[in-house]
């Protein structure tokens, strides 16, 4: 077979059956059974003791069989912003037939997780994993922790699985400052600011950040919330984002600055261009010239020193 | 929200359901040890539970917890008067419960929940350690198991068996490890500061007292007493069973008493003769020192010591069942008996009535030996219109004048009283002794069985140059009573009463066959008691020296009882690694294979890929064998959805050529 697993093929990996905080309680319980027996002479207690003992112990096996050949899958993931929930398509299917009860699965170590009541039959089964993303960049893959308490409870059958998972993470887009007055003339329309002779083309919400000067006030007024008003003539016009705009920031504040900008300027259906130490990508617009000037931000190097 | 209000309910109904059964189950055979009030808390958190979760109403909110825990602690505190002991203890533990249950609504309360749950188990078998006890806990021990596994795992669609079978499951799949615990791990006799439990539940038994009607109670009581096996196969008959609880030195007329304090205890074993009898016996609590054996014992037992009369007693009382082994010699050659004692044996009553010491002043002329009295006095009873008798009804201040010239009806303690007082009168040393008497001969165990109806009272009398010497006066009075045994006697009395007369022989083989019904399970449970109640540190290392392991020290047997374990465990794995594998469907194992191979070839299935755009898709990528993928695709459809043989897709898939990678394909 050449190269590595496909992720959607699935992955599936070492199970190791840990004790968890319920076994502490379950010990405890078998001492003072021990304890009642040998003290008393007890022999009923004595084989009560045994058999819980004997049945934990073979519940060890049953944990570690439950959790056996079960494949996990992750779908391809939407790109998200740093802080933002990320949903990943979790697919689990029974590999070596069999089934797979009271499955949990956990994204990263403190994620949020999801429960499978029973994964078995021939299909694959999904349910949605919301993952915080919590730094920016690319990650090539994600690590998921598979766990199951089934049958007693008393031990925990533990899998972590690295899948291969492409997935960006966009620097959070925040930040406050208007967005920069760089405009490149398009169409060689005049170079002022927005032209308030475009047609009318409607309102859309407010995002925090953007110039107050389009915000319209009447529908402010009437409690209806923060519109913006939109010019059809705004594709016209190239703005250009740049490094020094976002000068007094600090470095990972200068980033979302510019993330927040791209995605003003995408939503308001500017054409805009970015430029960066070591990038620079020419103006544009669209889903694709978006992705592009975002996953520039995202693998930005981190400050370097203090 | 209310400050009494905590959260949602979070529970399934049918996991939680089962616990509070088990539970109510555990609690329902302790009901007469808790005190009613927290059995009332109890109940009350069990509906309470109940109805929140399905009403999906709040659980209690911590000041409300903490305030029934105040008021149950302080509860138990009165009515106990202090926190240690078996019934505060289980007080404590009913509350605990009831408040863990109010309170259970995530994964961790319900494994506690669970764990209190057993420990409740643990506490009944503090009082009985019955097979049937057991099998009643050791159930309740599997529906708590079971409810434990429908919590975390709710079969869909499948009946609510499920779980309980598996548990049963683990049960025998663990049941070669809890054999080689049971019977490998070290028992110790070690010294426990902290006792569980020290009672047993009320056993009605013998008394220490004689009196008129103490015995003839015990006849309807078919409770057992002991059991005992013979080692060395030497059973004497049933009727030479003189089963020895007890001798009885102070009499006044028809009421006795021990009366052994002060007295000095003779050395019985050193003046006993004749063949010796074997005896192990498994000795059921009774809650008092007694420790019965074969007139008489010659042998001590542990943690025991011979009293005057020479009978066995017990340091402690017994309130755990107890095996030991005595041996006893029928015979004894007392060559004199020690004035203290026979001052306690010539002791007279106070009221003796004229009619009384004239009977024997009259034997006493007729008779010259101590012996001819005796016998004169044994003839008295047969001769005179003497009647044996459960109901002999009370008698009166001067019951001995009233019993011997007047009604002549009683049971067995009256016969012996009467006639040991009328031996003291005669001025001859008597004691009465008490016990058992026959018993029940169980074939399938090999031992015998007795019961508290066999419970009896006979007496001894000292003749110079012979010794002490048994004269049962019932014996005269009710020869079938001694001859078959205590039971068959009344059971023949009753029928003899019974206004049919003759009895029919259906109801007759009926109760024949109930008899041995009975006599089979009591041998199960003789079994129980012998391998499993009273397997201990000696009878473990008995066990050891007959397999040759007598030598090796504890640590040494623990470590290969490990290894044992951990064989025993890997055998299992395999084997349950094996049945998963068998598990999966035949056609599923083939569309596997089937998407392996095209997979190599760099076409791998997408998760939610369908078989049938998959196989186009594949077709598509090696258009040279698009046919035979095509064709192995329909096969598959038509086996999964149209419920055709899964065979002919298993060979397509075998069939399928040699496909090349897609990326070398140009």
């Amino acid at each position: 077979m050449k190269g590595a697993t496909p992720s959607h093929e699935g992955v599936t990996g070492r199970v190791r059956v840990l004790p968890n905080r319920n076994t502490l309680g379950f010990v405890a319980l078998l001492v003072a059974m021990w304890y009642a027996g040998a003290s008393q002479n007890n022999g009923a207690a004595y084989l009560l003791c045994f058999v819980l003992g004997g049945v934990a112990l073979v519940s060890i096996l049953h944990t570690h069989r439950n959790a056996r050949g079960l494949r996990v899958s992750i779908g391809s993931v939407v790109p998200a912003f740093a802080g933002d929930p990320q949903t990943l398509r979790v697919g689990a299917l029974a590999a070596i037939g069999g089934m797979h009860a009271a499955i949990r699965i956990k994204a990263g170590a403190t994620g949020s997780s999801i429960a499978f009541e029973e994964i078995s039959g021939p299909q694959w089964q999904f349910d949605q994993l919301e993952h915080s993303a919590a730094e920016r960049g690319f990650f090539p893959d994600l690590t998921l922790a598979v766990s199951s308490l089934y049958p007693l409870g008393f031990f925990s059958a533990r899998m972590t699985l690295t899948i291969a998972c492409p997935r960006w993470v966009y620097p959070a887009a925040e930040g406050n400052r208007p967005l920069p007055r760089h405009l490149l003339p398009a169409r060689n329309r005049g170079a002022g600011i927005r032209t308030e002779g475009d047609d009318f083309a409607g309102l859309r919400t407010y995002v925090q950040g953007e110039p107050h000067r389009h915000i319209d006030w009447k529908a402010a007024a009437r409690g209806q919330g923060l519109f913006v008003k939109q010019w059809a003539g705004d594709s016209d016009e190239t703005l250009i984002l740049t490094w020094q705009d976002t000068a007094g920031l600090a470095h990972e504040s200068r980033l979302s600055q510019l993330a927040r900008w791209v995605v003003t300027a995408e939503r308001s259906g500017l054409s805009y261009a970015l430029d960066v130490p070591g990038t620079a990508l020419p103006p544009g617009s669209g889903e694709r010239h978006f992705h592009a000037c975002l996953r520039v931000l995202a693998l930005y190097p981190a400050e370097v020193g203090p | 929200m209310k400050w009494w209000r905590g959260k949602h309910s979070n529970l399934e109904t049918a996991p939680l359901t089962g616990v509070c059964v088990a539970l109510v189950l555990a609690v329902v055979p302790l009901l007469d040890r808790m005190a009613p009030w927290a059995v009332a808390i109890f109940a009350v958190a069990i509906l309470l539970r109940l109805l929140v979760n399905r009403q999906q109403m709040r659980l209690p909110s911590m000041p409300v917890k903490i305030a029934l825990l105040a008021i149950g602690m302080g509860g138990v505190g009165i009515s106990y008067g202090g926190f240690f002991g078996v019934e505060p203890g289980l007080g404590i533990l009913l509350i605990l419960l009831s408040l863990k249950l109010l309170e259970t609504n995530t994964v961790r309360d319900f494994q506690v929940l669970v764990l209190l749950g057993w420990f409740l188990c643990l506490c009944g078998l503090f009082f009985s350690q019955d097979l049937s006890r057991w099998l009643y806990d050791g159930c309740i021990a599997l529906l708590l198991a079971a409810s434990l596994i429908r919590f975390h795992y709710a079969p869909r669609g499948r009946s609510a068996m499920r779980p309980i079978w598996l548990a049963v499951k683990l049960v025998a799949q663990a049941s070669p490890i809890i054999l080689l615990l049971f019977v490998f791990f070290p028992r110790s006799r070690g010294d426990f500061r902290f006792q569980f439990s020290r009672s047993v539940d009320g056993v009605t038994g013998m008394s220490d007292q004689l009196s008129p009607g103490s015995f003839a109670t015990l006849t309807r009581n078919e409770n057992r007493a002991f059991r005992a096996d013979f080692p060395d196969g030497n059973v004497p008959p049933l009727s030479q069973l003189y089963w020895r609880g007890a001798v009885l030195w102070r009499g006044d007329g028809m009421i006795w008493a021990r009366g052994t304090g002060g007295l000095p205890v003779e050395r019985p074993a050193a003046q006993l003769t004749g063949a010796t009898v074997r005896q192990s016996i498994i000795l059921d609590p009774h809650g008092s020192r007694w420790l019965f054996a074969l007139d008489r014992p010659a042998s001590l037992v542990r943690d025991s010591e011979f009293q005057p009369g020479g009978f066995l007693q017990s340091y402690r009382p017994i309130v755990a069942p107890l095996r030991y082994t005595v041996v006893s010699r029928p015979e004894n050659h007392e060559a004199g008996l020690m004035p203290d004692q026979r001052k306690a044996a010539l002791e007279k009553p106070q009221l003796i009535s004229p009619r009384v010491r004239e009977l024997v002043d009259a034997w006493r002329a007729e008779n010259s030996t101590d012996r001819a009295v005796a016998e004169a006095a044994m003839h008295f009873f047969r001769k005179e219109n003497f009647v044996y008798s459960l109901t002999p009804n009370t008698y009166g201040a001067d019951a001995l004048t009233e019993f011997l010239f007047e009604r002549r009806s009683g049971f067995c303690e009256h016969y012996a009283a009467s006639f040991a007082t009328l031996m003291r009168i005669a001025g001859i040393p008597s004691r009465i002794v008490i016990g058992y008497h026959g018993g029940e001969f169980n074939r399938l165990g090999n031992y015998v069985l007795v019961r508290q109806l066999d419970a009896h009272a006979w007496c001894e009398v000292w003749l110079k140059g012979e010794g002490w010497i048994r004269f049962d006066p019932t014996n005269v009075i009710a020869p079938d009573r001694i001859s078959s045994g205590s039971e068959y006697f009344l059971e023949s009395r009753a029928l003899a009463e019974s206004a049919a007369g003759e009895p029919s022989v259906g109801a007759a083989g009926f109760r024949e066959m109930m008899r041995e019904t009975r006599l089979a399970w009591d041998n199960i449970k003789y079994q129980w008691d012998l391998r499993v109640v009273n397997y201990d540190e000696d009878a473990q290392q008995t066990l050891f020296n007959l397999a040759g392991l007598g030598d090796f020290a504890p640590p040494v047997i623990v470590l290969w009882m490990a290894i044992g374990a951990l064989l025993i465990f890997g055998i299992l794995a395999a084997w349950l690694s094996r049945v998963r594998g068998e598990t999966l469907d035949p056609l599923v194992r083939e569309y596997r294979k089937f998407c392996r191979v095209l997979a190599r070839s760099g076409v791998v299935r997408e998760p939610s890929e369908g078989a049938q755009h998959f196989a186009e898709r594949a077709a598509a990528l090696h258009p040279e064998h698009a046919d035979a993928i095509r064709k192995a695709a329909a096969l598959y459809n038509a086996a999964r959805y149209g419920h055709e043989a899964p065979r002919p897709f298993a060979r397509a898939v075998r069939e399928l050529p040699r496909l090349r990678h897609i990326t070398s394909a140009s």
